[in-house]
């Protein structure tokens, strides 16, 4: 599903990432820590394409990033769903419309938009916020709208970048349930993530980073 | 399309200040191009009737025959620019002459044999005055052995040749310079509008937004702007014409000629649209994004 073949990302004389390789595959749900600027957010960046590597070749879905046209990248960012650290909602749209323009992107109508986006809001337990703005939401609410938009359109993968990192322990447990949920129905999944007690004793595969490298790839 | 033509609305609605200037602006400048179009309208008209008060004197040799004036009468009527012929025989030239005399047509008594030449007056059709035409006419009559002289308006052709040719090309390098002003105007406010919405762009490619998706709402914003302008200016060239047509026409009975041709009103609103397309257009492909 994800292959990454050494891959290096230079910022400014700085290495975000150095000569790193690994393979995710179909409904895997993958766990990348680290300490801050270890890479982990280049590392999810370069999957969705917001930065492209500075060598080597990464393939997501199918598609091969060094050989991808710059209007192809639209439809590859299609078969990913990423919930930002910093949520990346339309303040002045409500949180239907927030969801909805994920599909309407996608030229969806709108009849299917309706009956899509309430099934992702009763995944993530806010289908009473509909005609919310942002700005009268939790972070935790404004974390399950995020969500909510990246999983709308069925993507085959699910990037989430410090998904609890502003959350309590309770609002992370239940947003951690929302994940779980969606990779049972066969998504991949990729959280990007500096606590540790996310994954402790989850059994599930978590990559470590250090320094730009790639130092562990093991279970939690 | 619904969706980008609803985020167009939105825009317009909550960027109204912006959207307001811009179509006063264009308005302003499509009101121009109006008044242009309006003049060169009727300047063309007035040049048009100029040639009802021109006509070409076609004097035949003495003793050319009936066949050969019908020959040249024929020859005459087939030709494009030539609107209608009328003959005058000597006879009827002397006739005229005497007339015109008046009190002084004594002085035509003493003469054995009438002098004069019979002639055919030539009248031009009103879209055959091209002044490289008319003298091509001439010349092509000057040629033929029945043909003892030709006379015609010289410095009448000139002029309206002149008059018409400058108010054509400083007419042209008018409108092209308003229609320029326009599409900057335009594409202006699209830059503006586009890095007041960069942040919500950046989302929109995130979420795999194409080109064509982010950039159809901006393209529907210029048109509308221009098209709102250019109903603003079709109306204040209405306006200005109907304030001729009541107040003005009493004092300068010459305006009375005047006309406002209904499709200009029309046609400002829709060359305003593609001026604002053109000025988008232009915008989002110098954006990078």
């Amino acid at each position: 599903m994800i292959g990454f073949k050494d891959v290096t990302r230079i910022y400014d004389n700085m290495t975000a990432l150095r000569k790193v390789n690994f393979g995710i595959g179909k409904g895997e749900f993958v766990y990348i820590t680290g300490p801050s600027g270890a890479g982990k957010s280049t590392l999810l960046k370069l999957i969705y394409l917001a930065e492209k590597p500075d060598e080597g070749t990464i393939s997501i879905a199918g598609w091969e990033t060094d050989t991808l046209r710059e209007s192809a990248i639209p439809y590859l960012r299609r078969n990913i769903g990423v919930v930002f650290q910093d949520f990346k909602l339309l303040v002045n749209r409500t949180v239907y419309d927030n969801i909805a323009l994920a599909l309407r992107i996608r030229g969806f109508g709108e009849t299917e938009i309706k009956g899509r986006v309430q099934d992702a809001l009763k995944l993530v337990g806010l289908r009473h916020k509909n005609d919310n703005f942002p700005a009268a939401l939790s972070g935790g609410e404004q974390q399950r709208i995020t969500i909510a938009r990246a999983i709308v359109g069925e993507p085959t993968v699910l990037l989430a970048d410090e998904p609890t990192g502003n959350l309590d322990v309770d609002n992370a447990a239940g947003i951690m349930k929302i994940f779980k949920e969606i990779n049972a129905k066969g998504t991949t999944i990729l959280i990007a993530t500096h606590n540790r007690e996310l994954f402790r004793n989850t059994g599930l595969r978590v990559l470590w980073f250090d320094n730009g490298n790639l130092v562990a790839d093991k279970e939690g | 399309m619904i969706y980008s033509i609803k985020l167009a609305l939105k825009s317009l609605w909550f960027e109204k200040w912006i959207h307001m200037l811009t179509v006063v602006t264009i308005g302003v400048g499509l009101f121009v191009l109006g008044l242009i179009f309006f003049s060169l309208y009727n300047i063309e008209g007035i040049t048009n009737r100029l040639p009802e008060r021109f006509s070409v004197t076609v004097f035949l040799s003495a003793g050319t025959g009936n066949r050969e004036i019908n020959q040249l009468r024929v020859r005459l009527r087939e030709d494009p620019i030539v609107k209608r012929i009328k003959y005058i025989s000597k006879e009827a030239a002397l006739v005229e002459l005497r007339t015109s005399l008046k009190d002084a047509a004594y002085i035509l008594e003493g003469l054995d044999e009438n002098p004069l030449l019979p002639s055919i007056e030539i009248r031009l059709k009103e879209n055959g005055f091209d002044k490289k035409k008319v003298e091509g006419l001439i010349n092509k009559l000057k040629s033929l052995r029945d043909v003892d002289d030709v006379v015609y308006g010289e410095n009448l052709l000139g002029t309206i040749y002149t008059i018409r040719n400058a108010v054509k090309t400083i007419s042209a390098g008018v409108i092209l310079l308003f229609s320029m002003a326009i599409i900057f105007v335009c594409y202006s406010t699209v830059k503006i509008l586009f890095y007041r919405r960069k942040e919500e762009i950046e989302i929109f490619k995130l979420l795999g937004a194409t080109k064509g998706f982010i950039r159809l709402p901006f393209l529907i914003e210029g048109g509308t702007l221009g098209f709102l302008g250019g109903l603003l200016g079709g109306a204040g060239t209405y306006v200005l014409y109907r304030f001729i047509n009541g107040t003005v026409i009493s004092d300068f009975p010459i305006l009375g000629v005047m006309h406002m041709p209904l499709g200009l009103v029309a046609a400002l609103p829709a060359g305003g649209a593609i001026l604002g397309i053109i000025g988008s257009t232009i915008a989002l492909g110098r954006l990078k994004f």
